[in-house]
């Protein structure tokens, strides 16, 4: 009964870890897209923010510093995707693609330069940040506050209704005389942020090392996580932790006697990446994107 | 005290002189224009199509930066950079395409930018609003689901719950019906108590008349007149409107005119709105004739158009050419029995823009045996021949057949268009706006393509907004308004009067 309860226990913390730099990816997603602004960089700012954030935690030996060091880094590449979108009119997959190029070279080259380790540093003991009651991450209650919050501000304040309006019909919302180009960038350096707070998370708090593929398909995940919450923040709290459960479940299955050994350990590791396809492909056409997302806003 | 100017007895609150307005591509929209608005009043601002209406009420309401001129709102010079300045100031335009949040409830599209403190009691202001006005609209339904008339109510709630003081609607009865228009009316009268203004951009003489208190009329760009209600009527708006230069004496040439090629009878077709653009037309064309369509842009020529080339449903009517059906049928099907069309877009619908002349000038009968070659690929060297042999016949002046179309000017992208469909040897050709923004040299030419067409013997369909062009090469004219023709007449029988008249939709 005790080794059913302890599973239980074990599935749920190992869940709120993996669910948590997911949900927090996507609500910042949610926001940028929502006012019009598509960053698919998620991935490489997931990446460089982890490195920085061990960086200095490492240097400093204060994890609270590394962490927001994580979300300083993912909201100044933020906001340059932001001013290349919102002011620069430039094209958003593009710069979201060198956003992910750029971190594929930075991140590993990096960990030599630092370091001198190829591949991986683990971050000591005083850089790592302390969990509540032993068991629960910070981070993870703050991402379920800022899930909330955001929700709250995206779909019950002025403020959010112009921001949703910018992704609708920024025209309708210029003649109103709401600054176009500045909320869009506000709304991308938030985006930044929270991806760059998922990065540090993973680092800091949850791995407790950097590796060059720290991100491991996870901006990716929680672009398809934006599509399959229908661009509302709560729905990706929810659909964070069925993303996540998958992971925590494939974990637990990998050391299940009984299939340990029996099933490839690479059959069990496809799992969320298969949960996500299909929860994907489940609400595909159902899902409506807002209008003019993606789409840089031209005078007349 | 030179920024300024003084506020006379009748309350002007809106003064415009001489808005000169030149567009980047050249074309000159207003050519000093002087404007005044009263407190209280209903303003008509009419004219036909390029009259420059809706680019002065744009500059109005800050949308559009003036070349030159000055604006006074309430004796003081203003100068916007955005619309959002213009309705600081009060002012307000519900544009002909409404600029609403289609996934927005209407309440959120009222409400949208506007700051927390704003949003306290917002929800009772705006009931207050409309019964205060009589515009009814459900809050909490989302746009996109509501019909026109109901997102055109949406729309000038929007502005009066900003508390606008001028009121600019452009064409605002295009899309509406009968009931709709009338509510319309009873809303503007209502805001005339409430001591708002309004302008009311229209071509519609008799609304304009049922409505407004004075009416500027402008034509080509200048003020044509300006008249107080009481001193208008339908022949003197109708004159102001369209001019007494607008009948050129030009010999059209003798045509022997034949059989009654093109039947259309009781057409029915639905706008992009989901509304009727086209209420039971019904037409004939002889060889040897040009039937003229003439009319304000918007009242369902497009529609027409598309629907007798097969780009768009017919809902209801036939259409007969050479004694057989042929509403509904495929563009490629049309092309084999004979029919061709010169679109009103070359840029988006005649050409495409990135391929090159040699291609352009196969579009439609690219599969036509004579370019076939080896295989069934396209032979490259009939392909060019073809193409050189319309560039020299049609005097179409290009770089290099090879060279993209896009570095045609625009003049020259048109010949090439009316050239490929001359080539396709039709025996009705329906040409759209064919010289729309064209210089002299390439009008001319593609006006005397179009008569040698009708002096073979062909049945020529012209479709324009441009009258000197209707009268000049038509034989026959029909005015379209609201969907329908107003009117057929022997081009002989039209005077200026007349012609005005259907223009604003008044028939005899």
């Amino acid at each position: 009964m005790s080794y059913v309860i302890g599973t239980i226990i074990n599935l749920l913390v190992s869940t709120s870890y993996a669910m948590t730099p997911l949900t927090l990816t996507a609500v910042g997603e949610i926001t940028s897209e929502r006012a019009g602004v598509v960053n698919i960089g998620l991935e490489g700012m997931i990446s460089v923010s982890a490195l920085v954030s061990v960086a200095v935690a490492t240097q400093t030996l204060n994890p609270w510093l590394g962490l927001l060091a994580g979300v300083g880094v993912g909201a100044l590449i933020g906001l340059i995707h932001g001013l290349i979108s919102a002011y620069g009119k430039g094209a958003q997959i593009i710069s979201g693609v060198g956003i992910n190029i750029f971190a594929l070279g930075f991140v590993p080259y990096m960990i030599i330069a630092l370091w001198g380790v190829a591949g991986y540093k683990q971050v000591p003991e005083a850089g790592r940040i302390p969990r509540v009651a032993g068991l629960v991450s910070p981070v993870f209650i703050l991402c379920v506050l800022v899930a909330i919050a955001t929700h709250y501000v995206l779909f019950r304040t002025s403020l959010g209704l112009k921001i949703r309006a910018l992704g609708e019909e920024p025209q309708a919302a210029d003649t109103l005389g709401i600054h176009v180009e500045r909320l869009q960038l506000i709304a991308a350096v938030y985006g930044g942020a929270l991806a760059g707070l998922a990065g540090a998370f993973m680092s800091l708090d949850w791995l407790g090392t950097i590796t060059k593929e720290i991100a491991a398909g996870r901006g990716f995940i929680s672009l398809a996580l934006v599509v399959f919450s229908n661009w509302k923040p709560s729905l990706a709290l929810l659909g964070g932790a069925l993303f996540g459960s998958s992971w925590a479940l494939t974990e637990w299955l990998k050391v299940l006697p009984g299939v340990k050994g029996v099933v490839p350990v690479t059959i069990i590791n496809t799992l969320p990446y298969v949960v996500t396809l299909g929860a994907v492909a489940g609400v595909i056409g159902r899902a409506r994107p807002p209008r003019k997302s993606g789409v840089p806003y031209l005078r007349e | 005290m030179e920024d300024t100017e003084a506020t006379g007895p009748d309350e002007c609150l809106v003064s415009m002189k001489s808005v000169v307005k030149i567009y980047p591509d050249g074309t000159i929209a207003l050519r000093g224009v002087d404007f005044t608005l009263r407190r209280g009043e209903i303003h008509g601002l009419l004219g036909e199509n390029g009259a420059g209406k809706t680019t002065l009420m744009k500059i109005l309401a800050g949308v559009l930066k003036p070349t030159s001129g000055t604006i006074y709102v309430g004796g003081r010079k203003v100068g916007f950079s955005a619309a959002a300045d213009a309705l600081k100031l009060g002012i307000g335009m519900v544009h002909q395409n409404l600029s609403l949040i289609p996934s927005f409830t209407v309440y959120e599209n009222i409400v949208l930018g506007l700051s927390r403190r704003q949003l306290l009691n917002a929800k009772e202001g705006i009931n207050k609003l409309m019964s205060l006005t009589g515009l009814k609209v459900p809050l909490d339904e989302r746009v996109e689901g509501l019909p026109f008339g109901v997102r055109q109510k949406v729309e000038v709630l929007k502005m009066l719950f900003r508390n606008v003081d001028v009121l600019i609607l452009d064409e605002p009865t295009t899309n509406l019906t009968l009931t709709e228009t009338r509510e319309l009316f009873n809303v503007i009268n209502g805001l005339r108590r409430m001591g708002k203004s309004v302008v009311f951009i229209t071509h519609k003489l008799r609304e304009v008349l049922e409505v407004a208190d004075r009416i500027t009329v402008l034509r080509r760009g200048r003020v044509a007149g300006e008249v107080p209600r009481v001193e208008a009527s339908l022949n003197l708006l109708a004159q102001l409107m369209v001019g007494k230069d607008a009948i050129p004496a030009v010999s059209r040439g003798v045509s022997t005119v034949g059989e009654e090629l093109l039947i259309v009878r009781d057409l029915w077709i639905l706008s992009d709105l989901g509304t009727w653009a086209v209420k039971g037309v019904s037409l004939t064309v002889r060889s040897g004739e040009i039937l003229g369509i003439a009319g304000v842009e918007g009242n369902g020529q497009k529609e027409l158009v598309e629907g007798l080339t097969g780009l768009r449903r017919v809902e209801k009517g036939e259409v007969i050419f050479r004694g057989q059906r042929i509403d509904n049928l495929p563009p490629s099907e049309l092309y084999k029995l004979g029919v061709a069309h010169i679109p009103e877009d070359r840029v988006q619908v005649g050409l495409i823009q990135d391929f090159t002349v040699n291609e352009n000038s196969i579009l439609g009968i690219q599969r036509s045996m004579f370019f076939r070659g080896f295989l069934n690929t396209l032979a490259w060297d009939k392909v060019v021949e073809h193409a050189s042999d319309l560039i020299t016949k049609f005097n179409v002046i290009v770089p290099s057949l090879f060279s993209p179309v896009k570095y045609l000017s625009g003049g020259n992208q048109q010949r090439l268009v009316v050239a490929r469909e001359i080539s396709k040897e039709p025996q009705l050709i329906i040409a759209a706006q064919p010289t729309r923004g064209l210089d002299i040299s390439a009008t001319e030419h593609i006006r005397g393509l179009l008569l040698d067409l009708k002096k073979r013997g062909k049945v020529v369909l012209l479709v324009s907004s441009d009258l000197e062009e209707i009268l000049q090469l038509s034989d026959r004219v029909a005015v379209m308004y609201e969907g329908r023709f107003v009117g057929v007449k022997d081009v002989g029988e039209l005077t200026e009067d007349k012609l005005g008249l259907m223009l604003g939709g008044v028939s005899d």
